[in-house]
């Protein structure tokens, strides 16, 4: 054994030391990793002060608050208003949160609590492929088959008594804020399920062992002790979902109508800031046009930014409540 | 079993809610997958009715011409999402390297927040900022504005990953590096990225899969083209956007037809860098503990 020992080869400090400032490795990868860094957040800033100086030139044709709080958009007699696209982006993400946060809530439930890993592992994998499918796969497939399938539905609901009510009366085109807010319930899903897991896992297993001997079923368990615990981790989920739902772009250009036009039905033709950028931005040959879309583009970026503010926080103070439960 | 009959047991009215919330539970997670089922059936159904190996090597046609495939996408998707990948991973690497290696003081807290913030961009707005910056300088669509646009969506990703995994490098290996007095970047290069090379490889597949399918970032910056273009000073074509612009024209058959040739070849594409990464992610997992 002692044999097979390497020679140890002694070495005076003296040498070492002359060795390691000989090398240029260190200086070198230092400053390659300090340079391509430096040069990442320069060209980060430089994009957003180049982008929201290039929109600010639409300030030349009309005021900020004509923009910000404009009710009609119409290139064709430059008149651009921003309210259409920030109303359609907000229906279509509350449509979008309705729907996948309860669906979400129960597939998290089931995988976690109710079914064998064996079972369970399947059916959690293939929820968060559906985060792997392109967004233009899910317009298509928007446009193609689900648009026919729901216009039925919209025209059965719009049809029957509930109709009278304004946000579900007709007429109804096919193409609405409500199929854009069923496709983008599909593309959140994958996450908000995901982090509802992560959530709902954490759970201390003395405390749910607590509430059984208790003499708790599994739904009083569940009520009484996962979700109250894992209540900031869902509510992460969500507003992960959220951001994910309102920057949703080519999914939602397919499906949502392209109608520039503030409407109380979720039957009726839209259009959300993302997706008006990427319809009229080819095509804006107005003055100002582009100018004005990228100014929604500014706004849209403001907005998520906002919300993934918003985000981190959430997520921040459910790390520590839960890092907090794991020493206990 | 014994407690259940000689204590008094659950009552029915309990137990029945409890059924209840796992009917209702089991329900919601037939229908959370519903949409794979649909999606992957209509793939599989349509897609494969129109595809065929020449496809994928053919020359586009015209709009409403039957034949013609997609080889001017399949280039571009290669062409640009090969360069985004050069950039980005060098990038991503050197960010994630110096948040967590070189820790400068708030200078890396500043670089880690912009990446973030990238991160968290709707790729419609990454697009519009490349436009502006690129797009506008150079006079002209172009492959390189798409590359960086793609770029831009990978790093984030890149820097994310490669910053957990240089996180969960054992005390005990920098300490043993430490006790060798080998360099900083002896260290990090012969140590720490063989350690977590599976981790970082995970990331920079994870961000393949999610470059390859983004159209929003390549629509006013790759613009398009129904040409087989090499130079990447050209407008390009590539996969999603040969897609988005056939299935804008569904009207016609033959567009049609393409749009699901092209879901198709996308979606195996996607599906197989992202079950590929997943595979990797879950060894690293493993590995790491």
């Amino acid at each position: 054994m002692t044999a097979e020992t390497a020679p140890v080869r002694p070495e005076s400090p003296g040498a070492l030391i002359r060795r390691r400032n000989l090398s240029i490795g260190d200086p070198l990868l230092g400053w390659g990793v300090r340079l391509l860094s430096w040069l990442a957040l320069a060209a980060i800033l430089l994009m957003l002060v180049d982008t929201a100086l290039h929109s600010a030139k639409l300030l030349q044709h009309e005021s900020i608050l004509d923009f910000l709080f404009g009710l009609s958009w119409e290139p064709a007699s430059t008149i651009y208003g921003a309210v259409p696209f920030v109303y359609g982006t907000v229906v279509t993400s509350i449509l979008a949160l309705v729907l996948a946060v309860p669906l979400a809530l129960g597939a998290a439930l089931l995988v976690n609590e109710y079914l064998p890993t064996r079972v369970a592992a399947p059916i959690a994998y293939g929820i968060e492929l559906l985060a792997a499918v392109p967004s233009v796969v899910y317009g298509f497939w928007g446009i193609v088959v689900l648009v026919p399938v729901l216009r039925s539905f919209e025209q059965a609901v719009s049809g029957s008594p509930a109709g009278g009510l304004p946000i579900l009366s007709g007429p109804v085109p096919g193409p609405s804020y409500f199929v854009a807010g069923v496709i983008l319930a599909v593309m959140i899903l994958p996450i908000v399920t995901s982090v509802a897991r992560d959530a709902i896992r954490a759970t201390p297993r003395l405390q749910r062992e607590g509430a059984l001997a208790l003499g708790a079923t599994h739904w009083e368990t569940i009520k009484h002790v996962v979700l109250p615990f894992a209540r900031g981790g869902i509510f992460a989920g969500v507003i992960l979902g959220l951001s994910r739902a309102i920057g949703e772009t080519i999914a939602v250009l397919f499906v949502i109508g392209n109608q520039p036009q503030v409407n109380a039905s979720i039957f009726a033709p839209g259009y959300s800031l993302p997706s008006v950028i990427a319809g009229e931005f080819a095509e804006a040959n107005q003055p100002f046009h582009s100018e004005a879309l990228i100014a929604l583009g500014v706004v849209l970026f403001l907005i998520s930014f906002a919300v993934n503010l918003a985000a981190r926080r959430v997520v921040a103070r459910f790390e520590q409540r839960a890092g907090g439960a794991d020493v206990r | 079993m014994f407690a259940e009959r000689t204590l008094r047991s659950t009552s029915a009215g309990r137990r029945g809610r409890d059924r209840l919330v796992l009917i209702l539970c089991a329900g919601a997670g037939a229908v959370a997958l519903l949409p794979l089922v649909l999606v992957l059936f209509y793939l599989l159904f349509e897609g494969l009715k129109a595809w065929s190996p020449a496809f994928l090597v053919s020359p586009p046609g015209g709009i409403t011409s039957k034949s013609g495939g997609a080889m001017n996408a399949i280039l571009g998707t290669l062409e640009m999402t090969g360069l985004g990948l050069a950039i980005a991973t060098p990038v991503g690497l050197a960010v994630a390297l110096y948040v967590v290696e070189y820790r400068e003081g708030r200078l890396a807290v500043i670089v880690r927040t912009a990446v973030d913030l990238v991160a968290g961009i709707p790729s419609i707005v990454i697009g519009l900022f490349v436009y502006s910056l690129v797009v506008i300088t150079m006079g002209h669509f172009s492959g390189y504005a798409g590359a960086i646009a793609l770029s831009l969506v990978m790093v984030p990703i890149i820097a994310r990953t490669s910053e957990e995994m240089f996180k969960i490098v054992p005390r005990s290996m920098r300490e043993g590096t430490m006790a060798l007095a080998m360099p900083r970047w002896r260290a990090i290069t012969a140590v720490y990225i063989p350690t977590v090379a599976a981790g970082i490889v995970t990331g920079i597949v994870l961000a393949v899969s999610r470059a390859v399918g983004e159209t929003a970032p390549l629509l006013f910056t790759a613009l398009g083209s129904n040409f087989v273009v090499t130079d990447m000073n050209q407008p390009m074509s590539a996969l999603p956007l040969y897609m988005f612009q056939n299935a804008l024209n569904i009207g016609f058959p033959a567009a049609r037809e393409r749009a699901w040739a092209a879901a198709l070849t996308l979606v195996a594409i996607v599906l197989i860098f992202n079950i590929l990464g997943r595979w990797l992610a879950g060894r690293t997992a493993l590995q790491g503990r």
